[in-house]
């Protein structure tokens, strides 16, 4: 008993030392942080401006304002998971090892799946910018591919861990296998299928905001050009639109999600 | 109905499911097949809609070779044989028309189920299903929120939409308490006297298969050691057939 608690309060005494050593080693390799005499003003005016929004961006019917820009967004997201949805049902059921029976296609597959999810969005924006030129198209395509991996992965292994015992009893009524995979098999991962679909707009949501600053369309275009000519007024109203769309876009999503499950 | 010739199943593994089985199965026969668990009598039912392949030998279901059938064929077999397993084998999630409604499936073209589209008949049909195992008002329920006797009698209700001709069932009241056992084997026993359905049963109960068999195969190692009226069926018979003195567990208690 005694030489127990020794040896507990040794393995305390060393844990903390080590604790202790890495955060010395990681400070001491920091660089001494320097600020620029001009600072503290551009910190401020950034302030001013976030804490002042620039409301005439908001609509203006010329053309080029907020609202347009995160509708062309929000349009670059749906289009994606849209686009994504469709795609990804073929590789999930040739991934999913209970239904795809020959381990080569499904081996195959879950390698496509994890290849695609290796390339983050931003990546793929580039990728199709330099395939079909800067704009909204572009961003799209890239949505639409890299959604596909996460997709695929979710749902086939979610297929992985259905029910099969209904397919049996599918299989005895003289069903083929098509009707057998309708009635037996998509009932189960079909709530499922929506949620993560849905998760995956939420997410898709917040990436075209950025896959602007690239060119590859969305509210990410004015916002990068605010903020290279200082106008902080704009940067402002700019956040606080993307901060309300993705918040509400998050809470309906959620709460159908909470009732699809 | 259906006729066994020289049927042997060998597993990939070496062991011997079924040895030689020659068994006739006449239309309107309530059958009971029994045996220790191990027997061959999940592999015998299997074999009749060819859930499970055997690998000598020919079985003919309603005239026409199962065992050789294939594609559309095989479909069409199947389509008149009904099933009913011991976990009842329900899409839990759906609700319990559409699993009544699930029986229909072979008799409609692919695009059409793949669309969910069944004719007012099929609906009508499935009501009258459910009706005959009084559970006419948990049509829109979701299979998950019955009990296991009311699933398995939804579970009949398919195969009963499916207008099955022969229903096989493996241990069906396996999962079940006394009391819904009684009423899930009642069931039967009125479909296979009223409608001239033919029940090939696999059950471990020797009471429950002496109650409602016409008929009793045994089963041992895979061969048929019994097969005669339930009449013949003594419980010498039965110590024969499981190899040892009856015990406890084998006797559930309803037919009493």
């Amino acid at each position: 008993m005694k030489r127990d608690k020794s040896l507990l309060i040794i393995r305390r005494v060393l844990v903390v030392i080590a604790v202790l050593a890495v955060y010395i080693w990681a400070f001491s390799g920091l660089p001494v942080l320097q600020f620029k005499e001009t600072s503290m003003e551009v910190i401020s005016s950034i302030f001013s401006g976030l804490l002042q929004p620039d409301w005439t961006y908001v609509y203006d019917p010329k053309g080029e304002d907020l609202l347009r820009g995160l509708l062309d967004t929000l349009a670059i997201a749906l289009l994606g998971t849209f686009i994504a949805s469709f795609l990804c049902i073929p590789f999930s059921f040739m991934a999913a090892r209970n239904i795809m029976k020959n381990k080569a296609i499904v081996g195959t597959n879950k390698f496509i799946l994890s290849f695609i999810r290796v390339f983050p969005d931003i990546v793929l924006a580039l990728l199709f910018i330099k395939a079909v030129g800067p704009g909204a198209f572009s961003g799209v395509l890239a949505l639409g591919i890299g959604a596909v991996g996460m997709l695929g992965k979710l749902i086939s292994e979610d297929m992985e861990g259905v029910d099969l015992s209904a397919r049996e009893a599918l299989v005895a009524t003289g069903a083929n296998p098509v009707k057998t995979l309708m009635f037996a098999v998509i009932p189960q991962v079909l709530p499922n299928f929506f949620s993560f679909v849905l998760y995956r707009f939420e997410i898709n949501v917040r990436a075209a905001t950025i896959l602007g600053i690239i060119g590859a369309g969305g509210i990410g275009t004015p916002l990068i050009f605010a903020l290279s000519v200082r106008d902080w007024e704009r940067v402002g109203i700019i956040l606080l639109g993307i901060i309300v769309m993705v918040t509400m876009i998050d809470i309906i999503s959620g709460k159908i999600r909470a009732r699809l499950t | 109905m259906i006729e066994f010739k020289n049927v042997s199943k060998v597993y990939p593994n070496g062991t011997r499911g079924l040895k030689n089985i020659n068994v006739k199965i006449e239309k309107g026969e309530f059958v009971v097949v029994v045996g220790l668990s191990g027997a061959g009598k999940s592999t015998l039912l299997r074999s009749i809609n060819r859930l499970h392949e055997v690998s000598d030998g020919e079985i003919i279901v309603g005239g026409k070779s199962i065992t050789k059938a294939q594609g559309t064929d095989l479909y069409r077999i199947r389509r008149d044989i009904g099933m009913i397993f011991q976990h009842f084998n329900l899409v839990k999630r759906s609700s319990v028309m559409r699993n009544v409604l699930s029986g229909r499936v072979g008799y409609h073209a692919t695009w059409k189920m793949v669309l969910g589209l069944f004719p007012k008949k099929d609906k009508e049909l499935a009501i009258q299903a459910l009706k005959r195992v009084n559970m006419p008002e948990k049509a829109y329920m979701r299979a998950d929120q019955l009990s296991g006797g009311q699933q398995q009698r939804v579970s009949i209700a398919r195969a009963l939409a499916q207008e099955a001709k022969l229903i096989l069932a493996d241990e069906p009241v396996a999962s079940l308490d006394p009391l819904t056992t009684k009423q899930v084997m009642d069931d039967l026993q009125h479909i296979n006297q009223e409608l001239g359905i033919t029940m090939v049963v696999n059950l471990h109960f020797i009471d429950v298969a002496r109650k409602y068999a016409t008929r009793i195969i045994g089963l041992k190692q895979g061969e048929v050691v019994f097969d005669g009226p339930v009449e013949n069926a003594t419980d010498e018979m039965f110590a024969e057939i499981y190899g040892r003195p009856l015990e406890e567990d084998e006797i559930m208690g309803v037919a009493r």
